[in-house]
């Protein structure tokens, strides 16, 4: 049969360029590995070689290509388009669903590797063979993971090119057998969308940047296997070196942009929630530093080469454990982003034979590897950075546990349950890990390899140290910083600062080219500054009067109604509108000063504003005003959107049962019902009242003693009873009466009463926060990628022989 | 003995700290029946949202009040001093940290899992199909 308006030639073309990629990077591993054994096979392998991992790559590109086509063209016969993006999607955004699915974003990190692959081609030289062969091996993994075919009745990965008629659970239903299906079937008429959250700018830029992170970190890795692998131990730490610091820059920028991100489109208020995704992506950093480090300590001073090879490997194998926790479905309960799963088998094959084979080739080696058999000195720099790299591994260990919590669970069988605040425990756990690694940052300046004259030193430590006090100290009481470890905390992240601008301006003598290592390290001393301010100090200043119990959070939200002002922490804040542009419900809430003399000045407006999305649910999106020296972030915890009847405006309906001559309270008003008039009109014949009319007069009357009245009536006619709602005004408010029924045993009647809609005026609730501060954690991060960027030049120059 | 021993011990030892430390730390999932053993107390309670009694949100007292039922199917009243998540009636499963009360539990935290969200409606659904005029 014949589908009507299908577009199969795409998809057949993407399904065809998967398995050339796969085929491909399958002859590519072989011949790089064939030509990776003596001189001789590899003048016979290394062309076939190169070529296969072209012919990959260009491929992996088809593919690429086919996606867009498809999402570009609204192909909604497709299940990648049609779950993850719509008709009416702004192009940039269709970039951003070419990632959103798992298919995609493994395409993305596929890509990747092959760019980083094609560079190594032409720069490694004698490492060609064998970095090759790990990456081609990974790309066969990871193209796997797209290939969406059935081996033995298992399933290899999932397809971005399965039709929706193909899928397992449509298969053999009536409309598959429908020729035209795509015509009547009103579902394929648009798709799904993009899930809201990622309908933000930060999504499009951050993505690729992470997973560009990601495939850095292989490289060292494929550098450190190799080095095992053909027992050459220690050549391999200048060429990994580089690409390390590469790995550093751009995964520690794609992390901080995610949590730009957070801080600036999601709710949670604040710019790092320790989500288990958000941990996955932390912890391989902060290995791969640790690894950076032991790699220098082996380069000046011929030691530490264990545990260089040892935390390079770690990296790359926790960026495929995070791969599997945040993609396997396993983390559940405990993420809020967490993907759906499917592929958890698959990728848990993939995690323990990466890191079984890994950690086996390490252990055989290891005896093989050199080690120094004098110990360093105490007062040696290479000491210190040695006990620096254990922490930050140590650190890395504790947020991996406590984030593995789900995998534990699994594996003994528990049913843990999440620690209750979370950030609190992670925080408390990190804080003394983050304060001894920034005092080591400063320490180690002023230490020299090998051993360490501490007369001069004891003289040139003095100074920053004493300064780096004065200045906290000011800066606490400025912030009005209490707490004893953050006051700790914050001394030692300006003696870190200053000592490494002392040694870049001393030591280095103020140059350029060498001041990489100084400008990322006050980079990180500012990013911790950074977050500490900004968030030991965080301030909510809408809070309500409401207290449930010490330390529970139940007061911090304001309500606020359109075309009120109320005060809020220093400010008063005022609802003016609400506008729906496009898809953004907008609402404009103007800041104010209040002056001495009594008069508001106005500050600042802000547009936090709703994203309306019918199929995965309105999400509320943040609004911050940035000052130089805070934020003042504003957020939408609840705002009517929904849209009312207005056919029928009058609701919230009360039950009042009252007697002719009594009165009831009534939404502050009192209610009479002054009589009860009888209305009937008697059939002689039958002497049965056919048509009756009860009549009720009421009269309301506000707080001023202003008087209105009307009538409900209830009346029978020919059996069938109706009633005539009466309606009464008092100014803008509108009330609606309905006679409902009569209680003869009471002697009373029931009347049903309505508040029209516009009598409750639109309000918002919402939460504002201020962040002091938190521009040093940007200019930090800034800095930190900066000063990684001229190190990683810096030490690619030195690779040269 | 040579110091990077001694810091490996150190190392070792701290490892087996954090080890250790998860599970005083963790919570466990409970019900809201051993929750009211121990009123004021906070745990972690998994509930299932019951649409059909009255989800109830006061915005002027900033409370939300819904009913929730546990793993054994015990109900209870759930107060929420906070504004109502988007989509809350959408959600299946709630994990909810707070204490328990005589009237009620009372969440300081409340996490929803929303089918819609990434798994439900990826389907045509087949309801919508079988009532086309054709």
């Amino acid at each position: 049969m014949e589908y009507i308006g299908e577009h199969t030639m795409v998809g057949n073309l993407g399904q065809a360029f998967i398995s050339i990629a796969f085929a491909a990077s399958l002859l590519a591993a072989f011949s790089f590995y064939r030509a990776s054994k003596n001189e001789k096979l590899k003048l016979e392998w290394l062309p076939l070689a190169r070529g296969a991992f072209y012919t990959h790559g260009l491929a992996v590109i088809g593919i690429i290509a086919c996606m867009f086509t498809m999402i570009y063209n609204h192909y909604f016969e497709y299940q990648y388009v049609w779950q993850h993006s719509s008709l009416d999607l702004p192009t940039h955004y269709m970039i951003s669903c070419f990632w959103e699915g798992q298919e995609g974003s493994f395409l993305l990190w596929t890509f990747w590797n092959i760019v980083l692959g094609m560079i190594l081609i032409k720069y490694t030289k004698k490492w060609e063979t064998s970095v090759l062969t790990i990456v081609s091996i990974i790309q066969i993994f990871l193209v796997s993971m797209i290939m969406g075919v059935y081996l033995l009745g298992v399933k290899i990965g999932t397809s971005p090119f399965v039709l929706i008629r193909n899928l397992e659970e449509n298969l053999g239903l009536p409309w598959t057998e429908m020729a035209n299906y795509l015509q009547v079937v009103p579902q394929f008429m648009d798709g799904r969308g993009l899930n809201p959250l990622l309908q933000n700018y930060w999504m499009v830029i951050h993505p690729p940047i992470l997973f560009l992170g990601f495939a850095l970190t292989m490289i060292p890795f494929t550098y450190a296997i190799s080095a095992l692998w053909k027992k050459q131990y220690t050549e391999w730490v200048r060429e990994a070196l580089p690409w390390t610091y590469a790995g550093i820059m751009v995964l520690g920028t794609g992390i901080l942009m995610g949590g730009a991100w957070a801080y600036e489109a999601l709710s949670f208020g604040g710019f790092w929630a320790w989500d288990p995704v958000e941990n996955s992506s932390l912890v391989p950093w902060i290995i791969l530093v640790a690894a950076a480090h032991l790699m220098l300590i082996f380069r000046a001073r011929k030691a530490a080469l264990r545990s260089a090879f040892a935390l390079t490997i770690l990296a790359f194998l926790l960026i495929i454990y995070s791969t599997y926790l945040t993609r396997s479905g396993i983390l559940g309960d405990t993420s809020v982003h967490a993907f759906a799963g499917g592929l958890d088998y698959q990728l848990l094959i993939y995690l323990i034979s990466f890191v079984v084979i890994s950690v086996a080739l390490f252990l055989v080696r290891l005896k093989n590897i050199p080690s120094i058999e004098k110990d360093e000195d105490s007062s040696s720099r290479e000491f210190w950075m040695f006990i620096g790299s254990m922490v930050l591994f140590i650190s890395a260990f504790q947020i991996t546990w406590f984030t593995s919590l789900p995998v534990i669970n699994k594996v003994l069988g528990t049913n843990m349950a999440p620690p209750l605040d979370a950030i609190a425990l992670y925080n408390s756990w990190q804080t003394p890990f983050a304060l001894i690694i920034i005092f080591l940052v400063g320490l180690t300046q002023y230490l020299s390899y090998k051993k360490t004259d501490l007369k001069k030193f004891i003289k040139q430590i003095a100074f920053s140290l004493i300064l780096a006090a004065v200045l906290a100290v000011i800066i606490a009481y400025t912030v009005q910083m209490r707490h004893a470890l953050y006051l700790v905390l914050l001394w030692a992240t300006l003696f870190a600062a200053i000592a490494n601008f002392e040694y870049w301006r001393k030591i280095l003598k103020g140059n350029w080219k060498l001041s990489g290592s100084s400008i990322a390290h006050i980079g990180f001393a500012l990013v911790i500054m950074g977050s500490l301010l900004s968030n030991a100090n965080k301030n909510v200043i809408s809070t309500n009067d409401s207290f449930i119990a010490k330390d529970f959070p139940s007061n911090e939200n304001i309500l606020l109604e359109k075309g009120d002002t109320t005060i809020m922490g220093n400010y008063y804040v005022h609802y003016k509108s609400d506008t729906l542009i496009g898809i953004n419900k907008t609402y404009e809430v103007e800041y104010f000063d209040l002056q001495k003399d009594g008069s508001f000045e106005y500050q600042f407006t802000l547009h936090p504003f709703i994203q309306l999305n019918k199929i995965m649910g309105n999400v509320a999106e943040p609004a911050t005003e940035h000052f130089a020296l805070y934020d003042v972030y504003t957020h939408l915890t609840y705002a009517d959107v929904d849209e009312h009847d207005t056919s029928n405006p009058y609701h919230h309906e009360s039950l009042i049962n009252i007697k002719q001559g009594d009165s009831v309270i009534y939404n502050k008003h009192f209610l009479y019902l002054d009589s009860l008039m009888v209305n009937a009109n008697t059939n002689i014949e039958s002497s049965r009242a056919l048509d009756v009319m009860l009549i009720a007069k009421i009269r309301m009357q506000n707080m001023q003693g202003e008087i209105s009245t009307t009538d409900a009536i209830y009346a029978v006619k020919n059996n069938i009873a109706q009633s005539f709602p009466g309606f009464l005004e008092d100014g803008d408010l509108k009330y609606k009466f309905l006679f409902s029924e009569v209680n003869p045993e009471a002697g009373s009647i029931q009347i049903k009463a309505y508040e029209h809609i516009d009598n409750e005026k639109p309000f918002i609730v919402m939460k504002a926060i201020i962040f002091p501060y938190i521009n040093v954690l940007w200019i930090g991060m800034i800095l930190m990628a900066v000063g990684t960027f001229i190190a990683m030049l810096q030490l690619f120059k030195q690779r040269k022989p | 003995m040579k110091k990077t021993e001694i810091v490996l011990i150190l190392l070792v030892a701290v490892i087996i700290g954090v080890i250790m430390s998860l599970s005083f730390n963790a919570s466990t999932y409970i019900t809201f029946a051993d929750a009211e053993k121990r009123m004021g107390k906070e745990f972690t309670v998994i509930g299932e949202l019951n649409k059909n009694k009255e989800i109830l949100f006061e915005p002027r007292l900033n409370l939300l009040t819904f009913y929730a039922a546990d793993s054994l199917n015990n109900e209870r009243k759930v107060y929420y001093h906070d504004s109502k998540p988007q989509d809350f009636e959408r959600s299946e499963k709630i994990t909810m940290t707070g204490f328990a009360t005589d009237s009620g539990f009372v969440a300081r935290t409340i996490l929803m899992k929303c089918p819609s969200k990434y798994n439900e409606q990826q389907h045509i659904d087949q309801d919508s199909i079988s009532t086309l005029p054709y």
